[in-house]
């Protein structure tokens, strides 16, 4: 029985930071309609610069995110700028191949800029355990479930309550007519861009806190696609329970099935679930008629 | 007398080309690639007959992204498939290259009947997703079933002989590889012209519009993966040839997208495009080490340290400079240039 609550105490550690991973990535295939291949590759690239804020200034873990967060959304307000926005009106097919452009020379610049070999980075948080009933936590895995309950929670106010983010659900439900009512479409998209670095942020601090700091930290964006799909492209709230539930299910199928089947497991997940329900849990259907 | 551009038959509107000129640049080239070996180096040689490998591969993967429209990001698990199958059947069941090389292509393609089912129901970004989750499960199967695949070890290629000439030297592997090229080319060029290609353009046009015209969806979806993923695997075991030494490492996903940098820069759709663009990615390295090593000793050296990030991100920059500015790719560039020119000094 230990040994199950074990499993699925680590299972949701890692399915936090797989659920803000996706979280990243739907809220900008909901207001563009495009899956940012490049989402891991922000993960790693706004940790690697937290590591280095960190590394400057001796901050506890709140400001450094607050520190962090405004430089990630600069970060993905540029590159929204320069490769995202000329593509505007091309069709989905060409952004996406852009993104996995994207992506690789930002694996690179990163690799180049911090070097190859992984770093240890505590963001500020202390290393001793802490024990909630019979199971023994690290902070940084109780603030990564707190995190992704937070972004949750802010994500969900923030599409139901704000101008902006109401504005960008009518862009996801319909971008002509969003922008025959008055909606910056160009506007909505930069945001989307700037808001899902900022959820990168949050997920590449407390993953390299969690796990490591190192250049094959961009596969974690990889690996959070059955998140991503289980929970539907197209919905934040999924996605985080999406990612709870893959961590739980590979940490199961690592602990009883074998060793490997962890990185697989998820990716067996995705495909039937493609089989099944292409629209994942929460997802819009997308109904197709001649 | 014959005036102007017209066609008589049918079989000449289907004809590969009409034109005299095409045809004898094309045998120039095809005399050229014969004659390569008398002049360059072993290095020249390899360099070759890694571009030729890529374009096999390319083709084989524009056939289905380009000319299907099933955009696929995992064939670097058919080229693994390939190479494994080629290179277990060499080393551990002794099998003459003879067989080995059809059933490499073989078992990729029937594999691909796994990706392919799926992708019945799903187009687009579902799609690419599946094909990943493919590739991820191919490299983990491959590096699990230890029994079978020698798991992390990798395998070693015995020197392989085809028709008593051993293809394990340079030069024997070099025509081997053009003649499988050339012989890849030619089958993707006609099948082009055949109903299969035509019904292949139709679903990747208009999928609904297609089965309405009379096209089974089913049968040529799974086509179209199953003759894409055996030019593919025909690659993968091309490559095991040339690399001797496979490895899981190898087929990592950046091959995967490399080929669809290869197949975009080249132009989606178009062979000929994609035999441009492998040739054209596949120097790129060298003219990137070329360029750095006439910056001096420092930037040699930050070459050598980062010689991967620099590649990846030379891929990176070519895929999106080409979205950006030129979606057809460099076929597109090619029929502008021509275009110009027919047309000069009228250019409109």
């Amino acid at each position: 029985m230990d040994f199950l609550l074990l499993l699925i105490s680590a299972g949701l550690v890692s399915g936090a930071a797989y659920g803000m991973i996706a979280m990243g990535f739907a809220l900008i295939y909901k207001a563009t309609g495009v899956v940012n291949f490049a989402q891991g590759e922000l993960v790693m690239l706004t940790a690697y610069v937290a590591f280095s804020i960190a590394g400057a200034v001796d901050l506890g873990f709140w400001s450094l995110l607050a520190v962090t967060v405004p430089i990630a959304m600069a970060i993905g307000l540029t590159l929204e700028r320069i490769f995202i926005r000329p593509m505007l009106g091309e069709p989905a097919f060409a952004i996406v191949m852009v993104t996995i452009g994207l992506a690789v020379i930002l694996r690179g610049v990163t690799i180049m800029i911090w070097g190859p070999d992984p770093l240890d980075f505590a963001a500020g948080l202390s290393r001793e355990v802490i024990t909630l009933g019979p199971i023994p936590f690290y902070p940084a895995q109780l603030y990564a479930i707190g995190c992704l309950a937070i972004l949750v929670g802010l994500a969900y106010g923030f599409l139901r309550y704000t101008r902006v983010g109401i504005a960008m659900r009518a862009v996801a439900a319909n971008e002509t007519a969003a922008l025959l009512m008055g909606v910056s479409v160009k506007r909505i998209h930069a945001v989307a861009w700037s808001l899902s670095s900022a959820i990168a942020a949050v997920a590449g601090i407390l993953f390299a806190a969690n796990f490591k700091l190192g250049p094959d930290m961009w596969f974690q964006g990889l690996r959070s696609f059955p998140a991503l799909i289980l929970g539907g492209l197209d919905s934040l709230i999924g996605a985080a329970i999406g990612g709870l539930i893959i961590g739980v299910v590979e940490t199961l199928a690592q602990g009883y099935l074998g060793q490997g089947l962890r990185e697989i497991a998820g990716f067996v997940v995705i495909v039937v679930i493609l089989m099944v329900r292409p629209y994942g849990l929460f997802g819009a259907r997308d109904i197709e008629r001649v | 007398m014959r005036t102007g551009h017209f066609k008589e038959s049918y079989g000449e509107l289907v004809a590969l080309t009409d034109s005299s000129v095409t045809r004898a640049w094309v045998g120039l080239l095809v005399v050229a690639l014969l004659l390569l070996p008398l002049v360059a180096g072993n290095y020249g040689l390899s360099l070759a007959t890694a571009a030729m490998i890529t374009v096999v591969g390319a083709v084989g993967l524009n056939l289905l992204t380009g000319m299907t429209g099933l955009i696929s990001v995992g064939q670097s698990g058919f080229l693994a498939i390939g190479a494994y199958t080629n290179a277990l059947l060499l080393a551990d069941y002794k099998w003459p290259l003879l067989a080995s090389l059809p059933a490499s292509g073989i078992v990729a393609g029937v594999l691909s009947l796994l990706v392919g089912v799926p992708s019945l129901r799903l187009k687009g970004l579902y799609l690419a997703i599946t094909t990943l989750a493919f590739a991820f499960i191919v490299n983990h199967v491959i590096l699990y079933a230890e029994g079978l695949t020698h798991g992390p070890n990798g395998v070693f290629l015995p020197n392989a002989s085809l028709l008593g000439i051993d293809v394990s030297r340079d030069r024997p592997l070099y025509f081997l590889v053009l003649a499988v090229t050339i012989l890849v080319v030619l089958a993707v060029l006609n099948i082009k012209r055949t109903r299969i290609g035509r019904a292949f353009l139709a679903i990747r046009d208009h999928d609904i519009a297609a089965r309405v015209m009379g096209v089974d969806l089913v049968r040529y979806k799974l086509l179209a993966f199953v003759i894409s993923s055996f030019l593919v695997g025909i690659a993968g075991a091309l490559l095991s040839l040339q690399i001797r030494f496979v490895n899981v490492d190898v087929f990592g996903l950046i091959l995967s997208i490399e080929a669809l940098a290869v197949i975009i820069l080249g132009g989606l759709g178009s062979t000929a495009g994609a035999i441009l663009g492998a040739v054209f990615l596949s120097m790129l390295p060298e003219l990137i080490r070329i360029a750095f090593s006439t910056f001096g000793s420092t930037q040699s050296v930050t070459y050598t340290t980062y010689v991967y990030e620099i590649r990846g991100i030379a891929y990176g920059v070519v895929i999106v400079v080409f979205l950006r500015f030129k979606p057809d790719g460099l076929i597109g560039l090619w029929r502008d240039v021509r275009r110009y020119w027919t047309n000069w000094p009228l250019a409109y």
